[in-house]
C-alpha cells in the first residue's frame, strides 16, 4: 500500500503559497517517518514561480489547471492588518483523483507537523479520519466544537484529513465536488454563515448525507484535538524542527499578546503573514527531499 | 467606631495593588501555557495499532494489566472511534502503552514543574 501525503498550494497575490508549502513539507519529513512521497498539488503559474525549491522540498509535484471560480476572503494579519484577496481553494475535491496513493494523508499548507502523532494514521481500519473536535491555542474559542451556524451540523475541519482509495472515500468526493459546484444551494440548505466557500463546510455536509443525513460521528485522527492558532496570533519565534513560540492574542483584549510555546505538538497556524515573516527560519528547520 | 474608609490611597497601597495586577498576568501566561502543556499531553497520549487508535490512559492500562494476568494473550478491544480491533499480542500492547503513558506524563511533570517554579516568562519559554 503506498502511503503519501498531499499539500495544495496555489499562489494569489496576497500570499506565497507555494513556499508556505515547502516549509509545511519540510516539518512533515522532518517529524514523520512512516510515509512514502510527499507531493504538492498546484497549478502552472505558482510551479513556475518556485519551481527550484519545491523541487527541494517535494518528491512529486501534480500541476492541475482546473479553473478555480473567484472566492475572495479576508486575510488578517493579527489586529493591525486586513485585507482582502483572492482564495483558491476549491481544488481539494478533486483529491481522490489526483492522489496516486493508496493511503493520503491531506494536509493544510498552514498546518506544522512537530510530532509523530499523524504517523498512526496508516494502515488505519478506516476509510477516511477526520477532526470535528479542535483548540484554540489562544483560549479566545472556548467551545471545542464549531457549527456551520447556530442551528446547523457540526464543522469537521479540513485542515487534516486522511483516506484510503475506497467506496466511502470516493462517494465522500464525488459527493464534495457536487457540493462545490452546487454551493449555493447546500449553502442555505445547511444555513451556513459567512459567504466565503469553505471546504471545511463542504467536507461536513458531504460527511452529513454520506452518514444518512442524521447524527454521526466521523472517525478523527489519532488526536483528538487540531491545535488551531487563529489571524490574530504571531510567530515570535521559531526554535526549532519542534519548537515554536507563539504570540496569542489575548481572550479579553485581542491587541495584546500573551507568548505560549509549542514544542512537540502540531500547530495550524492561520496567520499567514505570520508565517511569510518566518518563512526563512521555517524552511531552515523542515527537511528537504 | 467604625473606621473611616481611606479617600486617597497610599503609595503602598498602589504598590500592592500593582503587584496584584503583574501577578495576574503572570497567571493569564502561566494558564495559557498550562493549558496548551495539558493539550499536547492528551495528543501525544495517542496510540495506534492493528490500524485501530487508542487514547492511553489510565484505565486502559488497568484493563490490559487485568487482561495479561488473567492469562489472556488476544482479545477484541474497542477503539477511540468504538471500532473492535483485534490485539493478537496482549502483553506488548500493555508495554508500549504503559511506556508512552508514562514518557509522555513525564514530560508533562516536567514541563509543568518548570512553567509553576518560575515566576519570570522569559525563563520559562527560555528567551
Amino acid at each position: 500500500m503506498s502511503k503519501g501525503i498531499i499539500i495544495f498550494a496555489q499562489n494569489n497575490e496576497y500570499v506565497d503559497y507555494a513556499k508556505q508549502a515547502c516549509a509545511c513539507a519540510g516539518y512533515a519529513r522532518k517529524n514523520l517517518s512512516l510515509f512514502d512521497e510527499i507531493c504538492l498539488i498546484t497549478n502552472t503559474e505558482t510551479l513556475k514561480s518556485n519551481e527550484t525549491l519545491i523541487n527541494e522540498y517535494f518528491d512529486k509535484v501534480i500541476v492541475s489547471d482546473e479553473f478555480q471560480p473567484e472566492n475572495i476572503r479576508l486575510f488578517k494579519d493579527t489586529t493591525h492588518i486586513t485585507e482582502y484577496a483572492s482564495f483558491k481553494n476549491m481544488g481539494r475535491s478533486e483529491v481522490y483523483e489526483l492522489s496516486p496513493y493508496d493511503e493520503t494523508l491531506v494536509i493544510d499548507s498552514d498546518y506544522f507537523i512537530m510530532n509523530d502523532v499523524l504517523d498512526q494514521v496508516w494502515d488505519s481500519e478506516n476509510d477516511v479520519m477526520i477532526n470535528c473536535k479542535y483548540r484554540d491555542v489562544s483560549g479566545r474559542h472556548k467551545g471545542n466544537i464549531e457549527y456551520l451556524d447556530n442551528f446547523s451540523i457540526p464543522m469537521y475541519w479540513a485542515t487534516v484529513f486522511y483516506f484510503k482509495k475506497s467506496d466511502f472515500a470516493e462517494n465522500l468526493f464525488t459527493l464534495i465536488s457536487h457540493i462545490k459546484y452546487n454551493y449555493k444551494y447546500y449553502y442555505y440548505l445547511y444555513n451556513c454563515s459567512g459567504n466565503l466557500y469553505r471546504n471545511d463546510f463542504a467536507f461536513s455536509m458531504a460527511l452529513h448525507i454520506l452518514n444518512g443525513s442524521v447524527a454521526f460521528d466521523v472517525p478523527s485522527l489519532p488526536f483528538d484535538y487540531l491545535n488551531n492558532s487563529f489571524d490574530l496570533d504571531d510567530i515570535y519565534r521559531v526554535n526549532s524542527h519542534n519548537d515554536i513560540i507563539m504570540y496569542c492574542a489575548d481572550a479579553e483584549r485581542i491587541t495584546n499578546h500573551i507568548l505560549s510555546r509549542f514544542k512537540n505538538i502540531d500547530v495550524h497556524i492561520m496567520n499567514k503573514k505570520a508565517i511569510a515573516r518566518c518563512i526563512d527560519d521555517l524552511l531552515t528547520n523542515g527537511e528537504k527531499v | 467606631m467604625a473606621e473611616s474608609i481611606k479617600g486617597v490611597s497610599s503609595e503602598k497601597d498602589l504598590e500592592r495593588l500593582e503587584k496584584a495586577l503583574d501577578f495576574s498576568n503572570t497567571m493569564k501566561t502561566f494558564n495559557l501555557n498550562k493549558n496548551n502543556l495539558k493539550v499536547k499531553t492528551q495528543n501525544l497520549l495517542s496510540y495506534s495499532t492493528a490500524g485501530g487508535s487508542f487514547i492511553v490512559d489510565q484505565s486502559l492500562i488497568s484493563f490490559m494489566n487485568f487482561v495479561v494476568s488473567s492469562g489472556k494473550t488476544e482479545i477484541t478491544l474497542l477503539d477511540k472511534n468504538d471500532i473492535p480491533v483485534r490485539i493478537e499480542d496482549t502483553e506488548k500492547f500493555l508495554d508500549e502503552t504503559s511506556s508512552l503513558y508514562f514518557e509522555v506524563v513525564n514530560d508533562y511533570y516536567n514541563e509543568y514543574q518548570k512553567l509553576r517554579s518560575s515566576r519570570k516568562i522569559e525563563k520559562v519559554l527560555e528567551i
